[in-house]
């Protein structure tokens, strides 16, 4: 078994050495080994390490404060609130490729404009070994990145051999909180890929919404530790209803529930019922937007975990 | 000092470096593309096979297996090479195995040693060692295959179907362990 000290001892040696006095950034995501990866980083060189937070304003229900909070003490640490260039950018876009691919750009330019007020020389990666084993070609443990300026930051990639469940040891070894140490897998894009069709702030906050429901409620019941993923996605689909003796037209929100041991395959497990029907209930109640919710029953393959 | 481990471009394939470097057994990973004598440099104790997608990719694997006079451990498609270059048939399975499977242990000999009558491992492959190679028996077998693992009858060639790599075979550390005191009563 891995040991979690003598790996942080070691990696904190390596950095120091391979850094030296110069800067490094990150671009601290609140996920697990972005986070792992910040605090150790941090535990080398203190603050020549920025980390930079960007809430593209695609994020869950209090996860901008629950990061800040969890890093504005422990790091030199920069948080951008972006949200409205990002949905700026995203008016009108339905297709989900073209939403990510959005994304993924104006992230870059976000980042690299506030990297260039630091005089970075380094930009370190939480990379892990699933990242980059099944990538062909040759292993690269050294490289350099070039941002669309011109600017060149070397790559430094601290956890590059560690598996996600090391790095949660090593998270855990470092004093970070359960939340963080334990959060589901939630990707870059955030909601875009939860929430159908045009992005506006109304239907993100829908989303969010009916996510935190899921998430208390799956919690509550001890159910998350069967398993991998479980949330809310908002459909584009609107829906015919009746509350109280008026007719009503709202979303269709479909929850969704999967086990997995490596998200490379995933299926539905049995859900209790009375959980489904608790969420269903507060979702349509607190919720008034929403009409319906619906439970995904596909497994991956045929269906990926994520909706868009 | 060190056992070479042959990468096959199998998804497990670091997770044997990282599960000897956890046991600080010294190790190396390298490309299934290295000529012989490139192996021979590294002076190994011993040899590890990893796993893979197919044969076509194995590269030099056979090579080393029949010109190399070391200990060799050739995990899931390694366990298929070695078969294959002594003469022993390999087959598409029926029933394709993606699961922890139970193996009965028959014969311990010193790889599987304290490992026996059964242990609970991972697998995952869709083709097996159908017919065993001549002057080789065999050790484990479970209910969805039936060569599991396999000894040389004169040298330490060993193969073995399942990962002991990863965590879901919960005591593949000593499969590790006893193949490195293998590779060292052998200097």
């Amino acid at each position: 078994m891995l040991s979690p000290k003598e790996f942080i001892d070691d990696a904190v040696k390596k950095i120091k050495d391979e850094i030296n006095d110069e800067k490094a950034v990150i671009a601290l995501s609140g996920g697990v080994d972005s986070s792992v990866c910040s605090v150790l980083v941090g535990e080398s060189i203190g603050d020549n390490l920025t980390a930079i937070f960007v809430n593209h304003g695609l994020l869950r229900k209090g996860e901008a404060e629950q990061v800040i909070n969890t890093f504005k003490e422990r790091l030199n640490f920069i948080y951008v609130d972006a949200s409205d260039e990002f949905l700026e950018a995203l008016r009108g876009v339905t297709d989900p490729e073209e939403k990510r691919k959005i994304i993924g750009k104006k992230f870059i330019d976000v980042f690299e404009r506030e990297a260039s007020k630091i005089d970075a020389k380094y930009l370190i990666q939480g990379t892990i070994a699933p990242d980059w084993i099944e990538t062909k070609g040759k292993i690269k443990s050294h490289h350099n990145i070039a941002l669309p300026s011109g600017m060149v930051l070397e790559v430094v990639e601290p956890i590059r051999e560690l598996y996600k469940d090391e790095v949660r040891e090593i998270g855990s070894e470092l004093g970070l909180p359960d939340e963080i140490i334990h959060r589901q897998p939630f990707p870059g894009p955030g909601l875009a890929v939860r929430v159908i069709g045009e992005l506006t702030r109304d239907k993100i906050q829908i989303c969010q919404e009916a996510d935190a429901i899921v998430r208390e409620e799956v919690e509550k019941a001890e159910f998350d530790k069967e398993l991998w993923q479980y949330f809310a996605a908002l459909t584009n689909t609107k829906v015919t209803g009746v509350k109280g003796d008026q007719r009503d037209f709202g979303y269709l929100v479909v929850v969704r529930m999967v086990a997995s041991f490596d998200a490379m395959t995933a299926y539905v497990p049995e859900v209790p019922w009375e959980l489904i029907r608790t969420i269903s209930r507060r979702i349509t109640s607190e919720i008034s937007e929403v009409t319906h919710v619906s439970l995904s029953i596909s497994d991956k393959p045929p269906s990926t975990i994520e909706f868009a | 000092m060190k056992i070479i481990i042959i990468n096959n471009k199998g998804q497990y394939n670091h997770r044997i470096k990282r599960s000897l470097e956890n046991l600080k057994i010294p190790c190396e990973l390298v490309d299934n593309t290295l000529s012989l004598n490139e192996i021979k440099e590294k002076k190994p104790i011993g040899l590890i096979l990893g796993g893979g997608p197919s044969i076509d990719l194995s590269g030099n694997s056979r090579e080393y297996i029949k010109n190399l006079d070391i200990p060799i451990l050739g995990i899931c498609l390694g366990h298929q090479l070695i078969a294959l270059e002594f003469d022993g048939e390999v087959e598409t399975s029926e029933t394709e195995s993606y699961a922890q499977v139970q193996i009965q242990i028959h014969d311990e000999e010193e790889l599987l040693k304290g490992l026996a009558p059964v242990m609970d491992v991972w697998t995952s492959h869709k083709d097996e060692v159908k017919t065993l190679p001549s002057n080789f028996k065999s050790l484990a077998d479970s209910d969805v295959c039936k060569i599991e693992a396999m000894k040389h009858l004169d040298k330490d060639i060993y193969g073995i179907q399942f990962h002991p790599e990863v965590h879901t075979t919960p005591k593949g550390d000593e499969v590790f362990l006893n193949f490195y005191e293998i590779c060292k009563s052998r200097l």
